[in-house]
């Protein structure tokens, strides 16, 4: 019914113009931001025509388009969508219209290039949420960094060049330990579908060291608890539009690659250490917490509000193990409450990032005692700041309640310690935020040395729209629910079937 | 037959050579002509050998099919790699076309060893080969280093041409034959653990030494990187292509055609002496100031790869090695043929640092160096993703997990030193006068771009190593 390669579109659009944005060095600013612009609309167009036509009654991929790549090798240029795909997908294209609108508000040398490399980086991500070819993935997942490298290692701050190295150092060795379990995977299934290994009778060593490889490859990612070091640094050094990127959606690709990898193919040893990673998020979420009451700097507060935040993503795939066979529900739930969070966080993640950039952009610091009392300036900015905070804090009405609300419930569903350890954290994340929104919106200052000013139309445009969809998702997360709804109730009930 | 003969590429290469020596020496002020009828050579004798004709030469000179392509890649090599020389040699006041000349007895040195069929035939072309890369080190006469480069490549050089023919001796002593498949007949049907299989055995690792010298693979890797460093970028370049490629096929042949039934004995070797160039190159490379010595370290480990392969016995381990070996190659012309092209304060490039704030000035190269260093590292796109996963699912399928785990870690760590690259290139501030002297090369930059053109549609090449295979099979026992 619909043979049109929408999916390879939604790739290769963004790749080849910000190729030609990053080869032609001549180009205005004007004119590349424009560009810019038109291409991000087209494929949040290209996104938002691809969600309707989604079937969303069916459970199975959508969207197929499969060519030999390499035939000696068995692989596949294998694209397709299910839900978790497309909402992901939506999250990606809206995000990268939002940075493309807030462009202009940044100052940058050779802003084409700079441009350019967003456009690559999202090109690469629709493919990496859309290839079902594990080795297709594995390429879309790992160049993925070589933009992100560059948009922090050029347009970065002062101490960017070690920060670069150790996010690319981080997370490619991540994923080369994936990459062998994913090669010993087709060896055993003789193809490098993804969908063929769900089908593997793995012995339990086979599964447990797999897991641990795609534990390692994705928990760097996400980032968890032990191995999210990497992240607050990235964060500081990125420029604003680069920390929105990487914490609304480079974060997500953990997450969905945990769905997508780990969970049908490694049950049984998934299960079998289901409450040592539940450990893991919980400290994630309360630890990290503390650390980020503790910081100093507003990106870093971020950040780590963001390490937490995603322990609810893993927390809630995590408990998909601990759940299942007894209560299948609280299973779906939690994974669709990880799911949520993601797309959640995505947008409130962002929002912040931007409100810590048009800050930055008045008082050229980022420190928590360099700037106080904007509200006496930036009324209508700080207004809207706060209401990110409140969401960041999973405020009920807001789209970060939904996910956690439903985590929470899921956990509770297993064992009420888990629920109660992780409930405190709408307690800490509430404390976090309101003292970065106390300090920089409500601090006293007569003098505005920050030379503040109420920020551009722009900048107001991309906020509102946030304010809007958070709040939208917040109230009414039907919309969400009904893409993933049927892709997650199969998954888990496929994951069943295949345990016995 | 005989006048058939004529037409094969080793005897146009070497009647050219003499024809353009006496040209040279008519047309002194105009070498830019006389490098015409180089290229013009070079072309002539690349028809011939895809046209090639297939016989044997008295059972010691082999001309088939798998060779005419592999010679083909060679001869293509050199054209590049001579595109790439002549205006470095040219820049620096230094053109002389005895350079050429010296190089293309070089390359009549690398087909005869691939071609050869007996061991004193092998000898013959690795010693043509080596007294002309003598020469070609020793070129740059102004710098003490390329002196002390020569002599410890010709006393180094030496020894290992000695132990090579003390291998071929024993080989000779206990099996009576030097043709490849007269000793293969004879090692066949002889005795484990008899004195003649030990004196086998003992043949086997002399020649394995000497020729794990020529490849440059740890622990016999101690003169890449001071040669590397020494010797003009252009030798270098030649130095980490050619003889690479050569050495690789006389591997293949000596290995599993000769000494095939002895197989259990040198997979472990070549298991072995792969991982250690791997980690050695790996890890010696992080302290590396100098991008010469680092891509030397680099060469080291890339090798290792390709050896890696080679020992796991295996159809899927001969094809990831031919194609590691095609894409090492590519990848080696182009970060060295960019080298080639950019000085820094008039003279060529040396340290790292010379290469900093590269983006500022020469946004064009920058990528081109990115793009280089990124398929060295691995990193996919790139065609470099695919060698490497390509030996490491043979080594998998071979079920060597454990090794193909430290091999990847060791890929971890060698990233980091291609990112220093960049990173110098990228965020580091210009401090250096650098100049490109030379705005857009056309070969240059399609030797780049080809990395991640072919990474996209990586099936050119590995159908071009599975058809190789498939000639492999046709013509080995």
């Amino acid at each position: 019914m619909f043979n049109f390669p929408i999916l390879s579109l939604l790739i290769w659009l963004p790749i080849l113009v910000g190729l030609f944005l990053v080869i032609s060095n001549n180009l205005s600013n004007k004119l590349s931001e424009y560009l810019t612009l038109i291409i991000t609309f087209l494929v949040l167009l290209l996104s938002l025509s691809l969600t309707n036509n989604y079937d969303q009654s069916l459970s199975q991929l959508q969207f197929i388009e499969r060519i030999e790549w390499i035939s000696g090798l068995n692989i596949f240029y294998y694209l397709a969508a299910d839900g978790i795909s497309v909402s992901l997908i939506l999250l990606t294209a809206f995000i990268n219209f939002l940075i493309a609108i807030y462009a202009s508000s940044e100052t940058y040398k050779n802003k084409s290039a700079y441009l350019g490399y967003f456009l690559i980086l999202e090109g690469l991500l629709m493919g990496t949420f859309t290839a079902f070819d594990s080795i297709l993935f594995y390429i879309f997942f790992e160049s993925l960094l070589i933009p992100l490298f560059l948009i922090i290692g050029i347009w970065g701050g002062e101490n960017r060049k070690y920060a670069t190295i150790k996010f690319f150092l981080y997370t490619l060795f991540g994923s080369v330990l994936m990459l062998i379990s994913i090669i010993y995977l087709s060896t055993l299934a003789g193809s490098f579908a993804i969908r063929d290994f769900y089908s593997l009778n793995l012995s339990f060593e086979e599964e447990l060291f797999i897991l641990l490889a795609f534990l390692i490859g994705f928990g760097i990612k996400i980032p968890m608890w032990p191995v999210h070091t990497w992240l607050p640094d990235a964060h500081v050094e990125a420029p604003t539009s680069g920390s929105v990127i990487l914490a609304s959606v480079l974060l997500k690709v953990g997450g969905y690659g945990m769905i997508r990898f780990m969970l049908p193919i490694t049950t049984e040893a998934g299960i079998f250490l289901s409450e040592y990673m539940i450990y893991l998020s919980l400290i994630a979420i309360i630890y990290i917490s503390f650390v980020a009451y503790a910081q100093t700097d507003m990106k870093k507060l971020i950040a780590y509000s963001s390490v937490a935040h995603m322990g609810f993503v893993t927390l809630g795939i995590f408990l998909v193990f601990h759940l299942l066979g007894n209560n299948l529900n609280a299973a779906v739930i939690g994974l669709e409450g990880a799911i949520i969070q993601m797309i959640s966080h995505g947008l409130i993640s962002a929002a912040l990032f931007f409100c810590i950039g048009i800050i930055y952009k008045h008082s050229k610091s980022r420190l928590l005692k360099d700037n106080y009392g904007v509200v006496t300036f930036m009324p209508l900015f700080s207004f809207l700041m706060l209401f990110f905070l409140m969401a960041n804090s999973g405020l009920p009405g807001t789209s970060g309640f939904v996910g956690e609300f439903l985590v929470i419930t899921s956990a509770l569903g297993s064992n009420i310690i888990i629920g109660f350890l992780a409930a405190t954290s709408l307690l800490l994340s509430a404390s976090y935020s309101l003292k970065l929104g106390k300090n920089v919106l409500f601090g006293e200052n007569t003098q505005n040395i920050q030379g503040y000013r109420e920020c551009a139309i722009n900048e107001k445009f991309v906020l509102g729209v946030l304010v809007i969809f958070i709040l939208y998702l917040g109230l009414t997360p039907d919309y969400l629910f009904k893409i993933i709804d049927h892709t997650t109730i199969n998954l888990i009930d496929s994951i069943n079937l295949g345990r016995t | 037959m005989i006048f058939n003969l004529l037409f094969i590429p080793e005897i146009i290469l070497s009647i050219g050579v003499m024809i353009i020596i006496v040209i040279d020496l008519f047309l002194q002020s105009y070498k830019g002509i006389t490098f015409k009828f180089i290229q013009l050579l070079l072309l002539l004798s690349g028809y011939y050998s895809i046209n090639g004709q297939v016989s044997s030469i008295y059972q010691s000179y082999e001309l088939s099919e798998f060779l005419n392509v592999i010679k083909f890649i060679l001869l293509f090599g050199s054209f590049i790699i001579f595109h790439y020389t002549y205006k470095h040699l040219k820049y620096l006041n230094n053109l002389k076309i005895e350079y050429f000349t010296i190089s293309i007895l070089g390359l009549i040195g690398t087909m005869i060893m691939i071609s050869a069929n007996s061991m004193l035939m092998l000898y013959l072309g690795i010693e043509l080969l080596s007294l002309s890369l003598y020469a070609l080190i020793g070129f740059n006469k102004n710098s003490s280093l390329s002196s002390e480069a020569a002599i410890k490549y010709y006393v180094l050089g030496a020894m290992s041409s000695g132990i090579l023919l003390f291998g071929i001796s024993l080989i000779y002593g206990f099996t009576g034959s030097i043709i490849y498949t007269d000793i293969a007949e004879v090692i066949n049907a002889i005795e484990m653990n008899s004195v003649e299989y030990l004196g086998i055995i003992f043949g086997i690792v002399f020649i394995t030494a000497s020729l794990c010298f020529k490849f440059g693979a740890a622990p016999f890797h101690m003169w890449v990187p001071d040669i590397y460093q020494g010797s003009l970028v252009s030798t270098t370049t030649l130095l980490s292509t050619l003889p690479k490629i050569a050495v690789f096929i006389v591997f293949l042949k000596l290995y599993y055609i000769p000494f095939i039934s002895m197989k259990s004995m040198w997979s472990d070797i070549l298991l072995f002496v792969g991982m250690l160039s791997i980690v050695i190159g790996s890890i010696f490379a992080l302290t590396q100031t100098n991008i010469k010595r680092l891509l030397a370290y680099s060469a080291i480990s890339n090798i290792g790869f390709i050896i890696l392969a080679l020992g796991l016995v295996s159809n899927e381990g001969i094809q990831a090695s031919l194609y590691y070996t095609i894409v090492y190659s590519l990848t080696a012309l182009a970060s060295f043929g960019i080298i080639t092209h950019i000085t820094c304060n008039s003279h060529g490039i040396e340290k790292i640092s010379d290469l900093s704030g590269l983006s500022q000035t020469h946004p064009y190269y920058a990528i081109l160096i990115l793009i280089t260093m990124l398929s060295s590292a691995g990193i996919p796109p790139m065609i470099g993703f695919h060698a490497k996963l390509i030996v490491i699912t043979a080594l998998i399928d071979s079920s060597y997990i454990i090794l193909s785990v430290i091999v990847v870690i060791m890929t971890v760590i060698s990233a980091y030193y291609y990112l220093k690259i960049i990173k110098t290139i990228y965020f580091d501030s210009r401090e250096e006068l650098i100049s490109v002297y030379s705005n857009g090369s056309l070969i240059l930059s399609l030797n780049s771009i080809s990395l991640l053109i072919l990474g996209i549609f990586p099936y050119y090449l590995f159908d071009l190593s599975s058809y190789l295979m498939s000639l492999l099979f046709a013509i080995s026992i």
